[in-house]
């Protein structure tokens, strides 16, 4: 793919802490539309925070981020929020409402969207058969394995049916087999179009599910440039 | 308990206007109503005590009459007294009350004291009795008192003091005023302070929102929601609480021709809860904190 075609285009990228500490130093990359991109690299190589500029959670401190379009430094609150509209995140600890219904927490996105209840009804229930639990609608996430609720956490991710699904590390708490059941959704998310950057230290993983990888070593990047 | 998928639980539909969830009732919201509905309670006391002396002094501030006094040795003032006091602009009458109408009015004052009233009459001053178009006019009681002054004549100052009631009312009106809103500060800070301990408690959710591009208003509207859910709440328990003093005190007010009626503010405790309640959660979620702390 081209330049033009790129989905998320980093230049020179720096993240600086107020700490003083450089998360991110010269990081030059592209990630176009339907790529499956792994990042990975050791504990604090800079993945998650990478991940977190993508949907605006921090900002870079020099260089450039265009991510859907938007410039990530220059981006007002509005500009942030209809990204974000825009893109799934699924977190390692899937950080579902455990006061809320499995529905509801699927749900939210769409309810954060201005969807009627009539209208999200279907929309809920067709992500949650897809992810198989479709009979588990009105369970709470308590009731639910670790497999389940991070299958939940991605049936909320691509409710809103996301350009971009940012995956902080998602396996990092499930036994193997369980891990490649959730690259299975992933990966067929992936082939329905949507791009998907996951970050993770399961490299085993790698060899089953296929993907381009950017590896990031003490905030700089390591290999998988444009 | 597990339901089948096919059915829609009535929770999923009970959902406010706009798709909001009513943040959950524990126990600070409960604490919180009832300290607002005390607060509000104590609003209500205020103003019901407003009504029923702004109805006690009305009862018998029409019917006061001013009376000047003139030594007897100056007697010959006495018309152009009168005539000065009848320039006055809100007074409607000047009468002289004769001097046996006196000494009759004094003995009976006195208790029908037997004395001898043509006696009683002789050492009685000259007196004038004044009547008012409008007791509320803010110079007459001066023009009164320098109208007789003028003729080394004075003025009945209780009279005057009583007249002027309705003085003592606008300023305990004021008072009433001022009361009541330093109870409103205090009771949108008591509801701030509960929001924020819900917001405290909430801020996963709250997060979450935000990443999912929610607007400011979807974050907060729950809150503010409940903000004005429990200060109307605490505003309607009050009012039902003001009854048992309206009964309570009904016996003893109705010989001063008092009637006091909490239904006129059935409406300002509602109205006026809401509002602090909804004043209060824009304190509490003027700036929200969801957590979002970078890190790597």
């Amino acid at each position: 793919m081209s330049v033009d075609q790129a989905q998320i285009q980093m230049q020179r990228l720096m993240l600086r802490y107020p700490s003083g500490k450089t998360a991110l130093s010269g990081v030059t990359l592209n990630i176009n539309q339907g790529e499956f991109v792994y990042l990975v690299g050791e504990s604090g190589a800079g993945k998650s925070s990478l991940l977190k500029m993508f949907y605006g959670g921090i900002r870079p401190s020099s260089g450039t981020l265009m991510v859907q379009g938007t410039d990530m430094r220059q981006a007002g609150d509005p500009k942030v929020r209809e990204l974000r509209r825009h893109t799934g995140i699924i977190f390692q600890d899937h950080r579902l409402l455990f006061s809320r219904t499995v529905f509801e927490n699927v749900a939210l996105p769409l309810r954060v969207q201005g969807w009627k209840t009539e209208r999200l009804i279907p929309r809920v229930r067709k992500v949650l058969s897809y992810v198989g639990l479709g009979d588990r609608l009105w369970s709470y996430p308590e009731a639910l394995s670790g497999g389940e609720q991070q299958r939940v956490a991605i049936a909320r991710a691509m409710t809103a049916k996301p350009a971009v699904i940012l995956a902080d590390e998602p396996t990092g708490n499930l036994d193997v087999d369980t891990a490649r059941r959730v690259l299975d959704y992933l990966m067929d998310l992936n082939r329905q179009g949507a791009t998907i950057i996951m970050a993770t230290h399961d490299l085993h993983l790698l060899e089953s599910h296929p993907g381009r990888v950017i590896q990031l070593h003490a905030g700089s990047l390591a290999r998988g440039g444009s | 308990m597990k339901q089948p998928s096919g059915v829609i639980p009535d929770k999923v539909n009970l959902r406010l206007p706009g798709g909001f969830n009513l943040p959950p009732f524990g126990i600070q919201q409960v604490l919180a109503l009832m300290i607002v509905c005390i607060a509000l309670w104590a609003v209500g006391v205020i103003w019901l005590a407003m009504q029923g002396a702004s109805q006690w002094v009305g009862s018998w501030q029409d019917e006061i009459r001013i009376h000047v006094y003139l030594h007897s040795t100056d007697a010959k003032k006495a018309n152009n007294l009168q005539q000065k006091l009848e320039a006055v602009s809100d007074v409607g009458s000047v009468r002289q009350v004769s001097a046996q109408e006196a000494a009759v009015w004094m003995q009976s004052w006195l208790s029908d004291a037997r004395m001898n009233q043509q006696e009683l009459a002789k050492h009685l001053p000259v007196s004038f009795e004044i009547s008012l178009t409008d007791g509320q006019s803010e110079f007459i009681f001066s023009d009164i008192r320098e109208a007789a002054t003028q003729f080394g004549a004075i003025v009945n100052e209780d009279e005057v003091d009583l007249a002027q009631a309705h003085h003592w009312m606008s300023q305990a009106g004021f008072l009433a005023g001022f009361a009541s809103l330093i109870l409103a500060l205090a009771m949108a800070l008591i509801i701030s302070n509960t929001l924020r301990m819900t917001l405290l408690a909430r801020s996963d959710e709250i997060h979450l929102m935000r990443l999912m591009g929610a607007q400011e208003w979807f974050v907060r509207m729950p809150f503010i929601l409940e903000g004005m859910v429990l200060g109307a709440g605490a505003g309607v328990a009050a009012w039902f609480l003001l009854w048992p003093v309206v009964i309570g005190t009904g016996d003893w007010l109705s010989t001063m021709q008092v009637d006091l009626s909490s239904w006129g503010l059935l409406l300002p405790l509602l109205f006026g809860g809401s509002l602090v309640g909804t004043v209060g959660a824009l304190i509490a979620t003027a700036k929200v904190s969801s957590g979002e702390i970078p890190s790597n």
